[in-house]
């Protein structure tokens, strides 16, 4: 069988690991997606919508998330047109009003092109990445966390609310969060949430990992700070 | 019962009941379908037997309790043989009568036939009621004679022929191109090719695979599954059977929900019945196929009628969707090949297989064949279950069968499809039935829940009730379905409750088409139908309620006030006895007037009134 594929990314074409999801072959090339639950090494839910491409499939595209999307031979994937753009924003849109407390997540948001908000802030403090839950559950096996309810219930929580013993307080679930990271000035004020766009992507893992997230200087994709700052230049 | 293990043996049975029945000289088939049951048909149905008993023992009168007929508004419903007499809105009272008059000496009880409000004659059998007269009965045609819980009738009437037929004369890989030449398309909402879907999964890679049946029917308004699964269970079995036979399935497994506790208990009884007659288990009629069914119930999640939802809900995990970039017929129930069809899909397959795929074909339009259970209800005269050919309008459902609106008002829309389909208005009444018309008006056939609004109904104030169902229903695994749907459901609320401004428009536009094409899974992908259909045919009522700050149908309560007409009021004070409020003020025989200070808008008032003097602004 064989262990390539070849896929064509925005125009490029990639050889790319047989079952590797377009995201990871994205990043490992260097075309940045903005992505928010996706963790490398950890499985991929398509919870956040953010990583959302276009492909096309016979002369007609579909959106669909790229870190649940594998390579197979021949497939085509674009990651910025104006589509894909409009309705990233539109994503990171209802992230950031949903959690504007969030570094991490105003970051992607600035990025996405967001610079003023059409919703009434929120102030929650999850956004069910599932991060946490993945961790605990991949990384760990120890399965002291999971999400609980449906809908607009649903968070994270122990099992009946009780944390179980195979829970060892490792902290990696609040490590791995991406609302951890504290605020500029400290956390906003109810009714004074706002969108600096001044943060540089905080993710934790990010700096050490270089497939995670958004420092990459290669992030035309989504208008990345940096780069949008020297193309205006 | 022992074990049939032969076709001869099936054949030997069948005419065996049949020269049973010969004795039987009158039937009385009384509908014992939940809608039915809800207006006393189990008390009707004790009624009949103690009668029965008492006036006609012995085996010449036989009383057998069916599924849905259909015709629910005018429940519980009784047909009795010979003569094809159709009695409805019987009551226990009537038994004695029914009994010693018809049963006995034949003659008609004129006051328990249907009364037709338009020509006002009486009508003596269901094709002289305009309400069947237009249908065209195929999947719900046993309906009326077979007892659900009775393997016997089901086979008295010719059942599981079509899976003799199968087994003995059709090769596996024909079953699915005989279906695919039928043209039939799934009925559960996305009119996927059936035949397409059984090819590819055939062709899957993968010695265990499987069938499902998802009854998991959860949109307002809507039975149609309900129905054929408690009405006629083992037409489901059947065709799952022809399916599995076709696949190369040895397991299925039908998920109903738990709220139709009807469905379970005679889907039970039928999957028993058969593995006692060795018509599911191993070596089926002595052939080499073996197929056993199992019955899951569902715990009453709207999502899990999501196909990959319902996949993880069977394998004992919380049901949620996954992304479905590789189909089930390849990777789905325990990432095994797998085929998912709704119950009326299923239901749809013995008949196909027995009289062929061009007779099939024959109804319909080139891109949808067959006939459609719709589920009628809503602000109609007749409401009820309703099977017609594809390709029939939507008028033709409306006002020839559905008997037109109640009240002398205007229709003003048609909600199809459930919470994932749109609402159609007036002017396009004359589209056909037909899945890929519909889907370019923006709404969908679905699972073919169909209601009925009059002048009465405020759509922003539907859009906002689906919005509110959906928000309710969403997983929330996914951004756009949970909080995207939530959004729109808070600015819709906002337009309700007067606070609307004028760039909402635009806004739920945009977020409409983000959570449509974002979502992960059919739920959160189809969940701004409602809006964009009713703001693509009712803008003007958006725009009333957000510049002019008015409901024209009187709903938004925000958004009206209640007055009486000075002229039209007598001063008889039932309003004033009515409202609890103590809105009402004034006094005997003189106008009454309302405080709009007090009034909470309940509209008690209006409806106490008999001379429509109160008032909605």
């Amino acid at each position: 069988m064989l262990q390539h594929v070849n896929v064509s990314i925005d125009g490029a074409i990639i050889r790319a690991v047989r079952g590797a999801s377009v995201l990871d072959t994205a990043i490992e090339y260097g075309i940045c997606i903005p992505h928010l639950c996706h963790v490398p090494n950890l499985s991929d839910i398509g919870a956040c919508r953010l990583c959302i491409v276009e492909r096309v499939v016979n002369g007609r595209s579909k959106i669909t998330a790229s870190c649940t999307l594998t390579v197979e031979e021949g497939m085509v994937v674009l990651t910025s047109t104006d589509k894909v753009r409009r309705l990233r924003h539109n994503v990171a849109e209802l992230l950031v009003t949903q959690a504007p407390n969030s570094r991490a997540i105003q970051d992607i948001a600035v990025r996405c092109g967001v610079t003023k908000v059409r919703y009434a802030f929120r102030n929650d403090n999850c956004v069910l990445c599932g991060r946490c839950v993945r961790v605990c559950t991949e990384v760990w096996r120890a399965r002291a966390i999971g999400f609980v309810g449906r809908g607009k219930e649903r968070h994270v929580d122990y099992p009946f609310g009780v944390r179980p013993p195979s829970c060892k307080m490792c902290d990696n679930c609040v490590q791995i969060c991406p609302m951890t990271i504290t605020p500029c000035d400290g956390p906003m004020k109810t009714g004074e949430e706002r969108l600096c766009g001044n943060c540089e992507s905080q993710l934790m893992i990010a700096e050490h990992t270089p497939s995670a997230c958004t420092w990459c200087r290669l992030g035309e994709g989504f208008s990345c700070g940096r780069y949008a700052g020297k193309r205006a230049s | 019962m022992p074990r049939l293990n032969g076709y001869r043996e099936l054949e030997h049975l069948r005419a065996q009941l049949l020269k049973d029945r010969e004795a039987t000289k009158t039937t009385v088939m009384v509908c014992g379908g939940t809608g039915c049951q809800a207006s006393q048909s189990p008390a009707v149905i004790d009624a009949m037997n103690r009668e029965l008993s008492r006036q006609a023992p012995g085996p010449s009168v036989r009383l057998c309790v069916t599924g849905c007929h259909g015709f629910c508004e005018q429940g519980p419903v009784m047909i009795i043989e010979p003569g094809n007499i159709f009695y409805c809105r019987v009551s226990p009272e009537d038994a004695f009568e029914i009994v010693s008059q018809t049963v006995m000496k034949g003659k008609i009880v004129e006051r328990l036939l249907y009364l037709d409000p338009i020509s006002g004659r009486r009508a003596r059998t269901e094709s002289e009621i305009p309400f069947y007269r237009a249908q065209d009965r195929r999947v719900l045609s046993q309906n009326r004679m077979v007892d659900p819980c009775s393997i016997e009738d089901y086979i008295a009437t010719g059942g599981y022929s079509a899976l003799v037929k199968a087994i003995r004369s059709i090769k596996p890989k024909d079953v699915a191109k005989e279906i695919t030449a039928s043209g039939l398309r799934g009925r559960g909402g996305g009119g996927f090719p059936t035949g397409r879907k059984w090819s590819e999964c055939r062709e899957a890679p993968g010695d265990e695979k499987y069938v499902i049946c998802n009854a998991d029917e959860g949109d307002p308004g809507a039975y149609m599954d309900r129905c054929v699964l408690e009405g006629n269970p083992h037409l489901v079995l059947e065709g799952m059977m022809i399916g599995a036979w076709g696949v190369g399935a040895n397991k299925g497994h039908i998920y109903v929900r738990n709220e139709y506790p009807l469905a379970v208990k005679h889907s039970r009884i039928a999957v028993e019945q058969a593995r006692s007659f060795g018509l599911l288990g191993n070596n089926i009629l002595g052939s080499s196929f073996s197929f056993d069914v199992n019955i899951a119930r569902g715990g009453g999640a709207f999502v899990c009628g999501e196909s990959t939802a319902l996949m993880a809900s069977l394998e004992g995990k919380v049901g949620e969707p996954r992304p479905k970039d590789v189909h089930a017929v390849v990777d789905g129930l325990y990432h095994k090949p797998t085929v998912l069809n709704n119950v009326e899909t299923w239901a749809n397959v013995p008949a196909i297989i027995n009289q062929g795929s061009a007779w099939f074909a024959s109804k319909g339009t080139p891109g949808s064949k067959g006939t459609k259970i719709l589920a009628l209800t809503g602000r109609i005269r007749n409401t009820g279950l309703v099977e017609v050919p594809m390709g029939t309008s939507i008028r033709t459902v409306v006002f020839d069968i559905g008997g037109g609106p109640v009240n002398g008002n205007g229709v003003k829309a048609v909600q199809i499809g459930g919470p994932s389909g749109g609402c159609l208005p007036a002017t396009k009444f004359d589209l056909p039935l037909d899945y890929d018309v519909l889907s370019e008006a923006g709404s969908m056939i679905g699972s073919g829940g169909m209601v009925v609004m009059d002048e009465e109904s405020c759509m922003v104030d539907v859009a906002r009730y689906f919005l509110a169902f959906l928000q309710d229903e969403s997983c929330g695994k996914c951004v756009p379905c949970r909080i995207g749907v939530d959004r729109m459901l808070e600015i819709v609320t906002d337009i309700t409750a007067g606070r609307g401004k004028p760039e909402h428009i635009d806004l739920l536009e945009d977020l409409a088409d983000t959570v449509a094409q974002t979502s992960l899974c059919g739920l959160g992908k189809t969940a701004p139908n409602p809006v964009l259909t009713t703001l693509r045919y009712f803008r003007p009522e958006y725009e009333a309620h957000i510049h002019d700050k008015k409901c024209r149908a009187g709903v938004c309560k925000a958004l009206i006030t209640y007055s009486i007409d000075a002229n039209k009021c007598t001063g008889c004070g039932v309003c004033l006895e009515g409202c609890v409020y103590g809105a009402v003020t004034g006094k005997k025989k003189q106008p009454h007037v309302i405080d709009p200070r007090l009034c909470q808008k309940c509209g008690i008032c209006r409806s106490e009134c008999k001379f429509g003097a109160v008032q909605v602004n």
